[in-house]
């Protein structure tokens, strides 16, 4: 007898549905020419518009952008270096408490991890002088102390189901070690890298709590703006904005699929 | 393959005169509290082909590693062609190793997999492609060039492995289980391949394995190792007859035991008294002195029907078979014997299985020369 296969069906059209369909409607009501969110009345392209002349919010969201981008390719750089510690030097004096701290950012609050940072840049800006004011920097720092633990869980995955002999292979072909690294083990974990580095970006680009606190007057993130805008009504612009956004990084995932499956195909 | 009595003519470790290739001094590795190699030390000369045997654990991956300059001794120091290479890092060494897993780049095809080693040593891009060109018509893989590894059969990333670690021209190259990962069929032929290639091409191999056979047909000596310690170096010849002890006896091949005490020496021959029945005369490479506690060993296949049994006969038992094991070519009959040991012979089946004479249960008289086995002192 053949198996029914429609309750499994089901089951994944649910599955996608609750994934899926708020981000669906989030795209239809940009295309609203309501001014209330929730009232459908008729097809409009008029937030786009109105969107493009809304300087704020495209601040904010050009501010958010950078942000993602310097604390993704940092924290890339930073987790790289911590898990390569973690995995590649199996005792070294204190690596239990390295090992805690490195992962302790993924279970800690926002609020305290958000108002400690804030304490500390206030405690430095008066002894040192330094970060003058609130701002990018700031929130980038913040940003990379919790998105590099992130990171590093990602690659130490990876670099510890790497066959250590591959490395030994090359240095006993003659390759140094910083070669060794270069040509073998970075493009075998380039893939964790590269996951590594979106994770990291769309951590930073997602986050309210921790930039409310480290941010200062005129460094406005775009959940910032958002969120504050939805409290006095949320504009339909937000819509046309979050469906640009959904746009750019289905293009980029769908670019980066692509890029990967070439390369493959290639070698 | 070199027959035997041309391996002879060339047996540099008998040659007082000869210089090693490679020499291991007394070295040591230590992890932790475990000694994984304990004071070993070897000479080994150009062109042979030397196997490094032992179950797993034994310390000989360990010895192979410090070869290679993956690990570093806690003691004792290493020589290559005279040169002491103890603290010389594995990208400075002269020697190439080829891993058990293989460890080919999985981002690379075949040819720059081979390559790899040629462009570290800034060979000019010409040169390397010729050099490329040559190794991959050695090893047969022409036609795999653009291939990458996940798209190879085991025995054809074996000969990459081999072409890539060959590339350099070593002119020592260490070879960690090299027909491991191989099916048996594969594992016979390649094992010919290999001794030609290394014949051909004149470099050492140093191997480690596992599995005996593999190491009496190829090699020119063997190092047989327990605990991180040498038990025996010799010829596959020397290994298989005149083991030195009891450990390297029962690795080799089967063996029966007999323990006993020396009660008469006669000559270079010793008379041994054994708990399985009349005293056994055998031969003797040293002076024994009466009551030392031995092992007479001798190999199954030693064993041969005997006619006339004697009462005072020496080397003579007399038993029931218990168990036989038909392999073919050959059968092994397990014999209880007088005090309740079992003695191992093996017969070639000369005749089909279906007429041969001796059968379950059967009482039979078995004997062997005092030439054809060993006594062991430890």
């Amino acid at each position: 007898m053949r198996r029914r296969r429609w309750p499994l069906l089901t089951l994944l059209a649910f599955g996608y549905a609750f994934l899926y369909v708020p981000i669906l409607l989030l795209i239809i009501y940009s295309f609203n020419e309501s001014r209330l969110v929730t009232v459908w009345t008729g097809f409009s392209t008029k937030w786009y518009g109105e969107l493009l002349r809304n300087r704020q919010l495209l601040d904010a969201a050009w501010l958010s952008v950078r942000i993602a981008a310097v604390n993704a390719t940092l924290a890339v750089v930073l987790g790289t270096l911590a898990a390569n510690a973690l995995v590649r030097h199996r005792n070294f004096r204190g690596r239990t408490g390295f090992e805690l701290l490195l992962t302790a950012p993924l279970v800690m609050p926002d609020v305290i991890i958000g108002l400690s940072l804030l304490l500390l840049f206030v405690a430095m800006q008066q002894t040192i002088g330094w970060p003058g004011g609130r701002g990018f920097t700031t929130i980038t720092i913040a940003h990379v102390t919790f998105s590099m633990a992130y990171v590093a869980v990602v690659v130490r995955a990876r670099l510890s189901q790497m066959d250590r002999s591959l490395e030994e292979a090359a240095m006993d072909l003659g390759a140094r070690p910083l070669r060794v690294y270069l040509t073998i083990t970075l493009p075998l974990i380039a893939p964790a890298l590269f996951s590594g580095w979106l994770l990291a970006f769309t951590l930073s680009l997602d986050d309210l709590v921790i930039a409310s606190f480290v941010a200062g007057p005129g460094s406005t993130t775009l959940p910032m703006v958002i969120y504050s805008s939805v409290r006095m009504g949320v504009s339909p612009q937000i819509n046309a904005l979050a469906t640009i956004i959904v746009a750019v990084v289905t293009l980029a995932v769908v670019i980066a699929g692509i890029l990967m499956r070439r390369g493959r195909e290639v070698r | 393959m070199a027959t035997l009595a041309e391996r002879r003519s060339l047996e540099p470790w008998q040659d007082p005169k000869a210089v090693p290739y490679l020499r291991i001094d007394r070295v040591t590795k230590k992890f932790g509290d475990v000694y994984a190699v304990d004071d070993v030390s070897l000479e080994i000369f150009q062109g042979e082909f030397f196997s490094l045997l032992g179950s797993s654990g034994c310390g000989k991956s360990t010895l192979l590693r410090m070869l290679a300059g993956l690990e570093y001794p806690s003691a004792g120091r290493i020589y290559i062609d005279g040169v002491d290479v103890t603290d010389v890092p594995a990208y400075s060494r002269p020697v190439n190793m080829m891993f058990q897993s293989y460890a080919l780049f999985p981002h690379m095809s075949v040819e720059q997999n081979v390559e790899f080693g040629l462009k570290q040593d800034r060979m000019p891009r010409r040169e390397r492609g010729e050099r490329v060109g040559e190794m991959l018509d050695l090893l047969k893989i022409t036609e795999l060039r653009k291939r990458r590894p996940d798209q190879l059969s085991g025995g054809q990333r074996q000969r990459v492995a081999l072409a890539r670690s060959l590339a350099k021209h070593p002119k020592l190259l260490l070879l960690d289980e090299p027909l491991g990962a191989l099916d048996k069929r594969l594992r016979e032929n390649t094992q010919f391949e290999l001794v030609n290639l290394q014949e051909r091409l004149g470099i050492t191999f140093v191997t480690v394995t596992h599995d005996q056979e593999e190491a009496m047909t190829m090699s020119t000596r063997i190092a047989v190792m327990d605990a991180g310690q040498i038990m025996q170096v010799d010829t596959p010849t020397a290994i298989y007859e005149f083991p030195t002890c009891r450990l390297v006896a029962e690795f080799i091949g089967s063996i029966n035991l007999f323990e006993g005490k020396v009660v008469a020496t006669e000559g270079n021959q010793v008379l041994v008294e054994t708990r399985v029945g009349r005293p056994m005369r055998m031969r003797a490479f040293h002076p024994m002195v009466l009551g030392t506690p031995v092992t007479v060993a001798v190999r199954p296949e030693k064993m041969r029907l005997c006619a006339d049994f004697r009462d005072d006969g020496v080397n003579q038992l007399k038993g029931r078979v218990e168990d036989i094991a038909y392999l073919g070519d050959v059968s092994i009959y397990r014999i209880r014997v007088g005090d309740g040991a079992l003695v191992e012979m093996t017969l070639t089946n000369v005749q089909p299985r279906t007429e041969q004479a001796l059968t379950w249960e059967q009482e039979v008289a078995i004997e062997w020369s005092p030439t054809s086995g060993v006594v062991l002192t430890e």
